[in-house]
């Protein structure tokens, strides 16, 4: 009789923490055939991770399984001891971590990590090796994920290497003892769009070339799209929904599901939202505007000039959203901070309503004019101050009177649909998205004209981010302000952004309106982007434009120098 | 509409602070043996069987008396007795930490907010003073002091103060430097906050936590170093009790007189152990580096 590569039964995993005890896992079940790709899609505090975290046996102390049983390959792993569940790391399962940074220890070079995940697994298997044959071994895996020059690799400290390039040295980690189920959790999250998109690709390639089976754990439908063929739906730490992904994503059964998918962003087709384009004076004029910053390289070092923002002019009409896109370090946060007045133009001139800062000028924050929403509402809050605290700091800037604080707190939390009782309450105790209705809320207090939006939602989960997104435009109509959009979230600003420009290396290399710009690209990169984006359907997948190995590669290597 | 609703519990970081505090033995021991050494201090005359004792008596019928039911733990080479005036000896003890804490650790902790904060010569300044601070041994220090001037408390507490602020300022400066490249300092800047609401109502509360935990474990040492100085005769003088100078009285009778010197040399023990549990303890509960 055959049995699946990997089932679980009823898996029930409580945590205990400060005297209390959490049920994170209800009845969770699974299934994985051999040479199967399965995802587990969830949101934040799912169960997801602690669902991959049992099957591999690295729960924390605090953990206790109740009920249930895992099997691999028709053994129990839960009867086994210590030492036998030992020797199935790596070699029947291995992961690949989320974080291609914190995964590696600084001090080491890359080939000591390779090397001595190898030594110690050889020596609990009873193999003895020489550092040579371990070192042949190790090269064939780099070559392997892709990666040219093994010796360079292993020579090189992590700093040294892209954030590409290291998740590639995970993924060669993983595949080191030759596993059989590859456990991915939420590979390429933390990277640019087109490498995420490369290590997909990757990830898929060796699945099917080695015939692996694939556990992809993610919170990102698209990147489902491309590396499942089955799909487990996880919410409360239990399974709302599973089947085929293809029955998953155009029929879903369950509400919660629906609404995963609904929340997602389409990048083509119907559902693509056109935002009215505005046909105002500019408020923001930026005329040959640069910023290099000063690196001092060495101790006694020159001073060098490194250019973050290059010769940029543009305008942003009153009222609209205008989306600026581009990968991390393309210069898009540096140029919205010189728009705000916090840094000063190395050359040329902002206009920004009637006050001007140019060359030379001494700069001073255009707080009346712009207000900032930050990426991450966990630390843009003091986590020391009250809601109430935080929110009185720019109405005592504005000088209004004590008295009528209160009144105008409630009503800002009325304009992001928070009650008044959140007044008292500190940051810890709001969830991710209401932190982030707060610090829109405060940004909104001193009455600004501009909202520079940086990543606002990224930190978010989807069904979140589609509140505040809702949110952001209810009050861009009802207040009349212009947003700045600092994104790389393309499906996203295709719906929400009126105009457009796509930046790379300090430069923007196309604008306009999203549906121009994402029907007829011009310039290669933003093709290029484009395509990388993970989509939900195939209808999509074909209006994607069309990029040619050469350019993709091109502008790959760019973006890893 | 949102999709997913938060029902999660969210515990109170004061709960789950109690909590740890609370599994933790070795902080409540310390915590009761705190509050023993101040309640100890605070009410030594109603507590002690000889308050008198404490001045300038002499009873030379039970001079080196050896411990009794008169004098529990004997009685020093004028007849005193040497409980009554260890307890009395946690006074000059606490005197010297609250005098010296109280005037290191705020000055410290404003020095190294400001340099974390500001950066630049702040900056260079604060860590440069803080540098040749540290480089001058304590005692050395002490021991110029109290020669130049005068040995008495005044000046020991003067040349502990003088050290100690250092300690307190680099660790202000670390957590400040990190606290101000958060968003929350920026986003409260371009809220239009001054530099001074920055500072006292941003900055400061993060610090809190390590200031306190720091200062508990500082006042052990505090004790220990101000019990050194009036064993070398720089403290308090004749005939207030000090636990320092009960132990280097009683030294010249060792080893047969050993009562001379074990409520002293234990009261020293008790308090700084307490001191150090407690700290300890508070930093588990708060959860930081210090």
């Amino acid at each position: 009789m055959t049995h699946p590569l990997l089932q679980i039964f009823d898996l029930n995993v409580s945590f205990s923490s400060y005297g209390r005890s959490t049920h994170v896992l209800k009845d969770v079940s699974l299934k994985i055939e051999k040479g199967e790709r399965v995802a587990l899609i969830g949101e934040t505090g799912s169960g997801k991770s602690v669902t991959s975290k049992s099957i591999l046996g690295t729960l924390p102390d605090n953990a206790r399984i109740d009920s249930g049983s895992i099997r691999f390959d028709g053994q129990e792993l839960f009867a086994m001891n210590d030492k036998e569940r030992e020797a199935l790391k790596g070699t029947a399962f291995s992961i690949i971590m989320q974080d291609p940074l914190s995964s590696f220890n600084p001090v080491f070079r890359i080939g000591r990590h390779l090397d001595d995940v190898m030594y110690f697994a050889d020596k609990r298997s009873g193999v003895k090796s020489s550092a040579k044959q371990r070192m042949a071994r190790i090269s064939d895996v780099l070559r392997q994920v892709q990666l040219e020059n093994p010796e360079r690799i292993c020579a090189a400290y992590p700093f040294q290497l892209s954030g590409g390039m290291r998740q590639r040295v995970l993924i060669a980690l993983a595949l080191l003892h030759r596993p059989t189920l590859l456990i991915a959790d939420e590979p390429g999250t933390a990277l640019d769009v087109t490498t995420q998109s490369e290590i997909l690709k990757l990830i898929n390639q060796l699945v099917d070339e080695e015939g692996l089976s694939l556990l992809m754990i993610t919170h990102n439908l698209g990147v489902v799209r491309q590396t499942a063929d089955r799909v487990y739906v996880m919410r409360h730490g239990e399974i709302v929904e599973h089947g085929p992904f293809r029955e998953i994503f155009e029929n879903p059964r369950k509400d919660y599901t629906k609404g995963l998918i609904e929340a997602i962003p389409p990048l083509y087709g119907d559902g693509v939202v056109d935002q009215p384009v505005a046909e105002t004076r500019p408020i923001i004029k930026l005329e040959k505007v640069s910023k290099s910053f000063e690196v001092k390289s060495g101790f006694f070092g020159k001073k060098a000039g490194y250019p973050a923002v290059k010769e940029t002019t543009l305008n942003i009409a009153e009222g609209e959203i205008f989306g600026l896109a581009g990968e991390s370090g393309s210069g898009k946060t540096t140029l919205a901070r010189t728009i705000m007045g916090l840094l000063g133009p190395t050359t040329g001139r902002i206009t920004v309503a009637t006050h001007q800062h140019g060359e030379g000028e001494k700069v001073t924050p255009l707080r009346e004019l712009t207000q900032i929403v930050y990426q991450n509402p966990g630390t843009s809050l003091n986590p020391k101050r009250t809601v109430s605290e935080t929110l009185s700091v720019p109405l005592h800037f504005v000088k209004l009177p004590k008295s009528e604080h209160r009144t105008r707190m409630v009503s800002l939390l009325d304009q992001v649909n928070l009650p008044e009782s959140y007044l008292s309450k500190y940051p810890h105790e709001l969830s991710g998205g209401q932190k982030q209705r707060v610090a829109i809320a405060r940004a909104l207090a001193a009455n600004p004209r501009i909202l520079v939006l940086d990543e606002p939602t990224s930190a978010l989960d989807v069904s979140v981010q589609k509140d505040v997104v809702a949110l952001l435009q209810r009050l861009r109509e009802e207040l009349g302000l212009t947003y700045l959009f600092i994104s790389h979230d393309l499906s996203l600003m295709r719906n929400f952004c009126s105009h457009i420009a796509i930046m790379l290396k300090g430069e923007i290399v196309e604008q306009g309106t999203p549906a121009e710009v994402f029907s007829n690209p011009q310039h290669p990169y933003t093709r290029a982007l484009i395509a990388a984006i993970p989509v939900m359907s195939d209808a999509e997948e074909e209006q994607k434009p069309k990029v040619s190995e050469e350019e993709r590669q091109q502008f790959l290597v760019q973006a890893r120098s | 509409m949102s999709v997913i609703g938060s029902d999660e519990k969210v515990l109170s970081s004061r709960y789950m602070q109690w909590y740890r505090f609370s599994r933790n033995p070795a902080a409540l021991i310390g915590a009761v043996i705190v509050l023993s050494v101040l309640l100890a201090a605070l009410f030594a005359p109603y507590i002690v069987p000889h308050p008198d004792h404490a001045g300038a008596v002499v009873d030379f019928r039970s001079r080196h008396a050896a411990p009794d039911m008169a004098h529990w733990f004997g009685a020093d080479k004028v007849g005193r007795d040497i409980f009554s005036r260890t307890i009395f000896g946690f006074r000059i003890s606490l005197l010297l930490v609250f005098g010296v804490l109280g005037i290191s650790v705020p000055l410290g902790a404003t020095l190294g907010m400001l340099a974390g904060y500001f950066g630049g010569w702040t900056e260079r300044i604060v860590s440069g003073l803080t540098n040749v601070m540290l480089a001058i041994p304590p005692l050395v220090m002490a021991l110029a002091i109290g020669n130049v001037l005068e040995p008495n408390l005044v000046n020991a507490m003067f040349a502990i103060t003088l050290i100690w602020w250092t300690w307190h300022a680099r660790l202000v400066y670390r957590v400040s430097k990190s606290i101000s490249a958060e968003d929350y300092i920026e986003a409260a800047r371009m809220a239009g906050a001054s530099n001074f609401h920055v500072l006292t109502r941003e900055i400061l509360p993060n610090c809190i936590a390590v200031i306190s935990v720091k200062t508990t474990l500082d006042a052990a040492f505090v004790i220990l170093f101000g019990a050194t100085l009036s064993f070398l005769g720089l403290g308090v003088k004749p005939p207030i009790p000090d636990l320092g100078s009960m132990v280097a009285d009683g030294r010249q009778f060792l080893p047969e007189k050993w009562w001379e010197v074990l409520a002293p040399g234990f009261a020293i023990f008790y308090a700084t152990l307490g001191f150090n549990l407690l700290g300890d303890g508070l930093r588990d509960m708060f959860d930081v580096e210090a």
